[in-house]
């Protein structure tokens, strides 16, 4: 156990942090940035955090070693095993020490229960502000795509998101997800493209928790208003399109964070 | 082509069409080494992606030295089913650092995605033959924006993957823009799907397509030089 982990100022009770500091104009996905200490811990925590919630790691699982890690994501040992203390503060992880020891996945580390407990920290009000940095980016990736992206293009994404539609709700959304990502990425923005993945990744696992069949159907449908306005290579519709779709969803989650049992 | 129609070739096309063939050169010239060195080492049993891993690295290591082409990202994509442990796998090093990719730990956990259906992945596997796609974000390996060259890997005539290797049209646009504007005053490059790649004309972005023009329409491979 780690003496003197710092406290984060922008990490109170389960809210992430909500900003990125200055990036060099090129940021690689697996890069992290250059900034204080404290910094660096945060990003790491989210990284690992993504990671374990998001299914490449699974409950009971051992983590990577502190040094593999530190590999991994090319930062010191000392900053893992910092952001590796404020995951055992949220519970995420447990640490036994022996032969047989490491960092395990704990329960909470499920990504449906991780995202019902998020969905029930988050204010409305930081809800709403998330979809709004997706649907801003995401708007201006699709308004883009109208203009520069080619039919074929466009009914690649079609054909593949209908071929997903075997799927259960949960790994549908995932579909729908690299459908949206792939849109996007017709933009010719790398810029914001990685910027849509950044918000993907904080609201994806959100939107894996809207389900049922009636639900799907109209996330599907507003999708398929978004491709159709790009492929008629209508900018703006695309753009009010996408932005009237994650509003929908934020409805949704906001309905099913009021049914979600007091803690 | 005759010797008169080549005397015509401007040096702006030939200089543009020699970039490109080096790229495609760097790779067919180890193909053949790796391609038998895979071959042996999957006589008997079926490959893990560590061991893939081990028998690319020194091939992508000497594609990212390449002198001649500012290569971003090089290595190998195994084919579907290839090997025993994953469903699919590329060993690919990337970036100044020449990092070794990692899907798993990159912004979004990526190692779901299908890359079967890729352009660079699924032209050679068709057709056989080396093949350039893009330019397009490659929001799979890099998340930039790149140009990639691809060809097919046998191994006892089945299709085993692809050799490839990354250029980022930043790298291209540093390495031929200027001598364009020298050798040619106003040029454009565009793909084969009309897409502009680098011009010298300050109006014409690239990632647009090039619409209706007037020029003269130069092919460099699957790439034109318009002037």
């Amino acid at each position: 156990m780690v003496e003197n982990v710092p406290v984060s100022k922008t990490h109170a009770g389960g809210q992430p942090p909500s900003r990125m500091r200055g990036a060099p104009s090129r940021m690689r996905s697996a890069v992290l940035l250059p900034v204080d200490d404290e910094g660096r811990v945060e990003q790491v925590e989210r990284r690992l955090i993504q990671a374990v919630t998001g299914g490449v790691l699974r409950v009971g699982e051992r983590l990577p070693s502190e040094s593999e890690l530190s590999r991994v994501l090319r930062v010191s040992p000392v900053t893992v095993r910092e952001a590796l203390g404020l995951l055992r503060d949220r519970g995420l992880i447990t640490t036994k020490r022996g032969r047989t020891g490491g960092s395990f996945l704990t329960e909470a580390a499920d990504p449906i229960a991780f995202a019902r407990a998020r969905l029930r920290d988050l204010t409305r009000l930081a809800l709403r502000d998330l979809g709004l940095h997706y649907a801003a980016i995401g708007s201006a990736c699709v308004a883009l795509a109208a203009h520069r992206a080619g039919r074929e293009e466009i009914d690649t994404i079609q054909r593949r998101l209908a071929a997903a539609a075997e799927h259960e709700d949960q790994e549908w959304s995932r579909h729908l997800d690299e459908a949206v990502l792939e849109l996007t990425a017709l933009s010719q923005s790398a810029r914001l493209t990685r910027e849509q993945m950044r918000l993907q990744a904080e609201f994806s696992p959100l939107l894996a928790l809207i389900t049922g069949a009636e639900r799907r159907k109209a996330r599907e449908s507003a999708f398929r208003r978004v491709l159709t306005a790009v492929r008629r290579g209508e900018g703006r519709a695309a753009a009010d399109r996408f932005a009237a779709a994650t509003d929908a969803d934020l409805v949704s989650l906001i309905e099913i964070k009021q049914e979600l049992p007091a803690e | 082509m005759t010797a008169t129609t080549r005397r015509r070739r401007p040096r702006a096309v030939r200089l543009v069409g020699e970039f490109f063939d080096t790229a495609f050169e760097i790779l067919e010239t180890w193909k053949p080494d790796f391609a038998a060195e895979l071959a042996a080492v999957t006589q008997d049993s079926r490959l893990t992606a560590a061991r893939l891993d081990d028998v690319v690295r020194p091939y992508a290591a000497q594609t990212l030295g390449e002198p001649r082409i500012p290569v971003y990202g090089a290595g190998f994509i195994a084919a579907i089913g290839l090997l025993h442990d994953a469903r699919g796998h590329l060993s690919w090093w990337q970036g100044p650092d020449r990092e070794q990719l990692s899907l798993a730990w990159s912004i979004i956990n990526k190692e779901h995605l299908d890359y079967s259906e890729f352009e660079w992945y699924r032209v050679p596997m068709i057709t056989g033959a080396a093949h350039l796609s893009g330019p397009s974000v490659d929001y799979l390996c890099s998340d930039e924006y790149t140009i990639t060259i691809s060809t097919p890997v046998s191994i006892r005539g089945t299709f085993a993957g692809v050799a490839a290797l990354d250029l980022l049209v930043d790298s291209v646009e540093r390495h031929l823009v200027p001598m364009l504007r020298r050798e040619a005053g106003r040029a454009t490059l565009i793909n084969a799907a009309e897409r502009i790649v680098a011009s010298t004309d300050p109006e014409l972005a690239p990632g647009d397509k090039i619409g209706r023009t007037e020029a003269t329409r130069y092919p460099c491979g699957s790439l034109t030089l318009l002037l």
